[in-house]
């Protein structure tokens, strides 16, 4: 299940490129820049997740966002208004899936 | 939605164009740093780098650890708090950082 | 501002603690340390005997300071100049 806004993401700019394939081919980059502003889940390899408002982020995958939980083992352990997390922490995957229903 | 140099406004009304903005609005404030091995600090911020090595003052860290009862095979969660005056924490061990929470 | 000849305790991401004159630090953080001894003696017997000693950078992960050492407004201050737009120095520097 994944939310409009996923949709409008990941979607939308592929559409645009149809016509030249190289337009087509979108950078992870280009992936974190549609989901500014928007709700995401982001995993550490330690399992912990933090899900909120992806504020920004920078090239070593440093993050800040607004309005987070922290879960770990699916527990809401925390909540922080902003927060930043630190690049190179092992982050699994950044997805903004599932969260038209949680935020 | 956003400004042409994809900076956003905060709640609180700042501009922030990347992460470690955050943690320039923190300086000499009490800030709350989570690091590996279940360590967590409050303390506050008085210098930081790109690194995320940090000065802090008044630090008072947590120690969470989690054994395992002998008899009863129950896991027995522990945690130990100390204070340090003023405190050099090496950027690589920090997971999160989190300012305040600010009154908007 | 420097450190340099203050007394400071090096804890190392194995828990150990040394104490001991901070002698020298370098771009890597790395620590030579003089007078140095060891806090918990019983359970690191093999390290009472150290007198001076280098510290890899990468093994430190708290550095504790006399807060009668540090000229915290002159930390900020460098702080806020060093991630302002404009380049400037590092941390370490400013602790120099």
């Amino acid at each position: 299940m994944s939310s409009a806004a996923t949709d409008d993401a990941t979607k939308a700019p592929s559409k645009d490129g149809n016509s030249a394939p190289e337009q087509n081919k979108r950078s992870p980059s280009d992936f974190l820049k549609a989901v500014l502003g928007r709700p995401v889940n982001v995993r550490l390899s330690s399992g912990t997740d933090y899900r909120g408002v992806l504020a920004c982020l920078d090239g070593y995958m440093n993050i800040a966002m607004e309005q987070t939980e922290e879960y770990v083992d699916g527990q809401l352990t925390s909540k922080y208004g902003d927060c930043f997390i630190r690049g190179n922490n092992g982050k699994q995957c950044l997805s903004e899936r599932n969260f038209s229903i949680n935020l | 939605m956003f400004c042409k140099w994809e900076s956003i406004v905060l709640s609180i009304g700042i501009i922030m164009e990347e992460p470690l903005d955050l943690i320039k609005l923190s300086i000499d404030e009490r800030v709350y740093v989570k690091c590996r091995n279940d360590r967590e600090l409050r303390g506050r911020l008085h210098a930081y780098d790109q690194h995320l090595n940090m000065v802090l003052g008044d630090v008072e860290e947590t120690i969470t650890s989690s054994e395992e009862d002998e008899e009863t095979g129950e896991e027995i969660i522990s945690k130990r708090t100390r204070n340090v005056g003023m405190l050099f924490v090496r950027g690589d061990i920090v997971v999160l950082v989190s300012p305040p929470l600010r009154t908007s | 501002m420097t450190l340099v000849g203050k007394e400071i305790a090096v804890e190392l991401k194995n828990d150990v603690v040394l104490t001991g004159t901070l002698h020298s630090v370098d771009q890597y953080l790395n620590i030579k340390l003089t007078t140095v001894q060891v806090v918990n003696q019983e359970r690191y017997p093999q390290l009472t005997v150290l007198k001076n000693c280098f510290i890899r950078g990468s093994v430190v992960r708290y550095v504790q300071i006399n807060p009668g050492d540090v000229n915290t407004e002159l930390l900020q201050d460098a702080t806020r100049k060093e991630n302002s737009p404009a380049v400037g120095g590092t941390v370490s520097e400013a602790k120099k």
